[in-house]
């Protein structure tokens, strides 16, 4: 842009990644009504009832994600007119608050407050919005002065920045904190000249995250159950998955076959329905749904590293993060490579908001695609 | 805006690459998981899956010694339903209540009850389980089941036992050999929902129940007919207690009939027999004194209860002294109506005394004072020792359970009071199959044999699988001492206090026996008798004690005649032909004529020419003077003192 000459070029789009994006959702509809017809219809009467709900989620959220992508992302950190605010400052302050509100007047389901009411929209959950607030906000801060990040202070101040939300989130929802943690982490690693003292910084995280892990009693508990899987009594829900896996073979009982979903895996559709897939796909169709993800990072990196300014890359970076870090979790805690912890699988797993939000932030990334100038 | 640098490309690729490390790893999981490890979770997760609904195996069939059915099963069916599947509670809980005679109630406390399955009534009967099938609502299950059937009811009832509604045996041969007759129990598997609702369409993985093998028994139906209504006609006549009475086979232990009356009902077992019916009636009793009751009623006194065998036991006491060759048969006593033990005075049964007698006539008398003397002549240590040769201190091993055992003193405390009314069977106790088994072992040649009931065990098809043995002990006595006491026993029987027992035709050897039952004095008493036949050879042995008889007490009165009756029944059946010697032919009347011819004599020249013939009873039928028809016909042989039916016009 600095650079006078200006050849022919044409913005770019990434189509694979909208195709792929679409792929995703739709292939989600089908596991959604796969796995929860039995459910719907023995508790609802209705086994259509978690597909059609999904499906409105989708249906809002893509054509949202098209309208993102055709945004240019440098408004979010441009002042507005008027009242002379960043949108993305005033985004931190609507995540601080809603993270706040959710402490005090939260609906809980099974033992933490993580879900706010939004009457006839069903409910929300503000840990999610947060989500793309940080690939935002990080990527702001961090573009601001890229240099300081050649130090551990100036790592320590983005820390600081993002911390009361990451502080916020941690109570309830230790998951989706560690999402949080891993997404500001990998933006400040990206944008790093140095990397000696991330070595620290992890260590640091090791402690924290341990004192996190075992300080909470749910939560040592859970490294329990995942050493004892088999015997322990809360080991049910991933005993079951692995029943599920194991059950699949190299070619799966085939689709709609699964036996496990009827009642065997709690809640089928949500975080366990990769078990389901492996169960009725088998292997094959499990690492092909691997394979899909690990296309979706790879258009993401594509983007990331030909992004046009630091700012696009830094949000390809996060929302790449974002995505694989969620994969790789949901994925390690069904096969019970980790501890348990509930994260969905990203466009698969039954959820509104988690949608709605992972859609968003492929627009974001859409719309720094947007941005790239290609030659003709 | 900053520009984007190289450095962060290469930060992002790190990233990336950390990334796809670490998804390798997962699909190395994944695979590790779905093939390595499938094994093992796939089939736990089967058997997750899979509802197991057991097919009960058919119990095996007790056969009598001819092969008649004594023992068998009836389909019946359970009725049970599944909460889960029940669409509509209300019209199941009225139409099964209805159907099975239960109260809406009972009936609804189950069909509410949020569990798998949940059993309605089991041993229903076919027609009704066809009706309740036929209504075909929707979470009701009726299973096909077996209920086990006793096709003659009461017989031998405390012997064979009965089952409980898990077709285990509870009591009698049903316990003892309950592992043979059980089966192993078949499985249907359906896979069914994490809530046990069967999945249509699945496949349904079978595993046949194996039949319980039958067993071959010893006791044969009819002999036990004859000793049942032998027994309950005396325990009638008598009005006693109960009668049991025991017939086997004393060269291998056989047992061919054990009748304990009043018997009770295999089919219904847990209601009164007639006997306890008619003494509570009208009564309310605790469910404790009932089941005290029931246990009673089921109790077998042939090997659960031991006695004072009194004068019976004699056999063994001169078995003893002949085998020690302390006594002669021509040996002489004198029995003055006591014998002074010590300081004691023990009576003989007769109060004159029977005055100078040798040994054969002492047994005859069954004198006290006799066996006294030659029990004092064998010594309490010898005595013992023939105790334990014929099997008296231990179980005789029946295959019955529980079987008690004797009860006597210990050897160090037997002085000689106590020697000398053991020796005419006081002061301790056996049960009478122990009795018997020693009985055996001393008229067989010297062979402890085991009664038992159990002969052979054959599975399903028919094939006979095991041959059931039995211990046996050879030589326990000498065969000249068990031939002498084979000839000593036939003569009180043909001579002495046993005669009510002698049937002309056969030879029958036995001892009598009365003893008072204790606290003595009380004028309760068991009347015993202990036969076999044929004496020279003995085939059947037999044993009858009367348990509290009203009256006449003596054994010799009641006893003998209860064994000659199931012998004179049994030995033909067992194909015995009477033989009678010359005195019996005359004695009896025995023999055969052929009969003459009547038809066309007038009623005058019939009398004229019947008496020389000995018909017993002549019946004239019709009016007039002319026989017309004769039966039995012109020319028949038959037996001296049979009736003759002429037809008069």
């Amino acid at each position: 842009m600095e650079q006078g000459k200006r050849r022919k070029t044409k913005n770019y789009y990434d189509y694979s990644l909208l195709f792929l994006i679409i792929f995703l959702v739709c292939f989600g509809l089908v596991m959604i009504y796969s796995t929860s017809s039995y459910n719907a219809a023995k508790y609802y009467n209705d086994s259509t009832k978690f597909l059609r709900r999904q499906m409105l989620f989708a249906i809002a959220g893509i054509p949202l994600m098209i309208i993102v992508s055709k945004i240019d992302y440098h408004i979010y950190i441009n002042k507005l007119p008027i009242i002379r605010i960043r949108p993305i400052t005033l985004l931190f302050f609507l995540c601080i608050i809603l993270q706040t509100v959710v402490l005090i007047i939260g609906e809980a389901t099974g033992g933490s407050q993580r879900w706010l009411p939004l009457g006839p929209f069903g409910k929300f959950q503000p840990s999610e919005l947060t989500k793309i607030c940080v690939v935002l906000f990080t990527a702001y801060i961090v573009q601001l002065a890229p240099r300081r990040l050649d130090n551990f202070i100036g790592f320590l101040r983005v820390v600081a920045f993002v911390g009361p939300l990451l502080a916020l989130v941690v109570v309830e929802n230790f998951s989706t904190a560690l999402i949080i943690a891993a997404i500001m982490v990998s933006i400040c690693f990206v944008a790093s000249r140095k990397k000696g003292y991330f070595i620290v910084a992890g260590i640091l995280f090791i402690i924290v995250g341990s004192i996190l892990v075992f300080g909470v009693s749910y939560r040592g508990e859970r490294i329990e159950v995942w050493r004892n899987v088999e015997t322990h009594p809360k080991g049910y829900q991933v005993l079951q998955g692995l029943y599920a896996i194991a059950s699949g073979g190299l070619f799966g009982k085939g689709l709609g076959n699964s036996m496990q979903k009827l009642g065997f895996i709690p809640e089928a559709h949500n975080d366990m329905i990769f078990s389901v897939i492996c169960e009725e796909l088998g292997m094959f169709g499990a690492i092909a749904v691997i394979m899909l993800f690990l296309l979706l990072i790879w258009r993401l990196f594509t983007i990331a590293i030909n992004a046009p300014d630091l700012y696009g890359g830094l949000i390809a970076t996060g929302v790449l993060t974002h995505i694989a870090v969620q994969v790789l979790i949901n994925i390690a805690v069904v096969t019970n490579s980790i501890p348990a912890t509930g994260i969905p699988l990203p466009f698969i797993s039954y959820g509104g908001s988690s949608l709605v939000v992972l859609l968003i932030e492929m627009g974001l990334v859409l719309s720094v695609s947007n941005k790239i100038e290609h030659e003709r | 805006m900053h520009r984007y640098k190289s450095y962060n490309r290469k930060n992002i690729t790190i990233v990336v690459t950390v990334v796809f490390f670490i998804a390798c790893y997962l699909c190395g999981r994944l695979f590790y998981l779905m093939v390595a490890a499938s094994e093992n979770y796939a089939i736990k997760a089967q058997q997750l899956h899979e509802r197991e609904r057991s097919i009960k195996a058919e119990r095996g069939t007790l056969y009598d010694r001819n092969g008649v059915i004594i023992a068998a099963n009836k389909p019946v069916s359970t009725i049970s339903v599944i909460h889960n599947q029940i669409t509509d509670p209300e019209g199941v809980i009225k139409a099964l209540s209805e159907a099975l005679n239960l109260t809406e109630e009972t009936v609804r406390k189950r069909v509410e009850k949020y569990s798998s399955i949940e059993r309605i009534k089991s041993n229903v009967d076919k027609d009704t389980a066809d009706y309740i099938r036929n209504l075909s609502l929707d979470g009701v299950m009726v299973d096909e089941d077996y209920k086990r059937f006793y096709p003659y009811s009461s017989l031998a009832s405390k012997v064979i036992g009965f089952t409980g509604s898990d077709n285990q045996g509870i009591i009698g041969l049903e316990v003892e050999y309950d592992s043979y007759l059980q089966g192993v129990n078949g499985t249907i598997l359906t896979l069914t929902t994490a809530h046990g609702i069967e999945i249509d369409d699945a496949a349904e993985n079978r595993i046949e129940p194996i039949p319980g093998n039958s067993i071959n028994l010893s006791l044969d139906v009819n002999i036990q007919k004859y000793a049942e209504q032998a027994a309950t006609k005396v325990m009638e006549a008598k009005g006693a207690n109960s009668v049991s009475l025991i017939v086997l086979n004393p060269q291998n232990g056989e047992i061919y009939a054990m009748a304990n009356v009043p018997e009770f009902d295999l089919n219904n077992p847990y209601s009164f027999n007639e006997e306890l019916k008619q003494k509570y009636e009208g009564v309310t009793l605790s469910s404790t004194e009932k089941t005290n009751l029931l246990n009673n009623m089921w109790r077998n006194p042939c090997i659960s209860d031991t006695y004072e065998p009194g004068s019976t036991f004699k056999i063994v006491t001169a078995t003893a002294a002949l085998e020690e060759k302390v006594v002669k048969l021509t040996d002489r006593f004198f029995c003055p109506g006591f014998k002074i033990v010590e300081d004691r005075r023990i009576r003989c049964h007769k109060a004159g005394g029977h005055g100078s007698e040798d040994f054969i006539q002492g047994i005859k008398n069954s004198c006290n004072p006799v066996f006294m003397e030659i029990g004092a002549r064998v010594g309490a240590t010898k005595f013992y020792e023939y105790f334990d040769r014929l099997g008296l201190s231990s179980k005789t091993g029946v295959d019955l359970p529980g079987e008690a055992n004797s009860i006597k003193h210990k050897l160090d405390n037997v002085g000689a009071v106590e020697l000398a009314t053991m020796s005419f069977g006081q002061s301790f106790q056996i049960t009478p199959l122990q009795l018997l088994t020693a009985a055996s072992a001393i008229v067989n040649g010297g062979k402890l044999i085991t009664p038992h009931f159990g002969v052979s065990i054959q599975n399903a098809e028919g094939t006979v699988i095991k041959e059931l043995t039995y211990k046996t002990t050879e030589n326990v006595i000498s065969k000249e001492t068990s031939e002498t006491m084979k000839m000593l026993l036939e003569s009180v029987v043909s001579d002495g206090t046993g005669k009510r027992a002698y049937i002309p035709g056969f030879r029958i050897g036995g001892k009598t026996a009365t003893s008072e039952k204790l606290p003595r004095r009380s004028g309760k008493y068991i009347s015993s008798f202990i036969g076999f036949a044929p004496a020279n050879n003995p085939k059947v042995m037999a044993i009858v004690m009367i348990d509290e008889p009203q009256g006449i007490y003596y054994g010799g009165t009641i006893a003998a005649p209860v064994v000659a009756e199931v012998f004179d029944n049994i030995l033909p059946y067992m194909g015995f032909e009477p033989a009678y010697n010359e005195k019996e032919l005359e004695e009896y009347n025995i023999g055969k004529f052929e009969v003459p011819n009547f038809m066309g004599l007038k009623k005058a020249e019939v009398v004229k020419k019947l008496k020389e013939y000995s018909f017993d009873e002549v019946t004239y039928l019709g009016e007039g003077e002319i026989v017309t028809e004769q039966f039995p016909l012109e020319g028949d042989m038959i037996e001296l003192n049979s009736d003759l039916i002429l037809y008069l016009e």
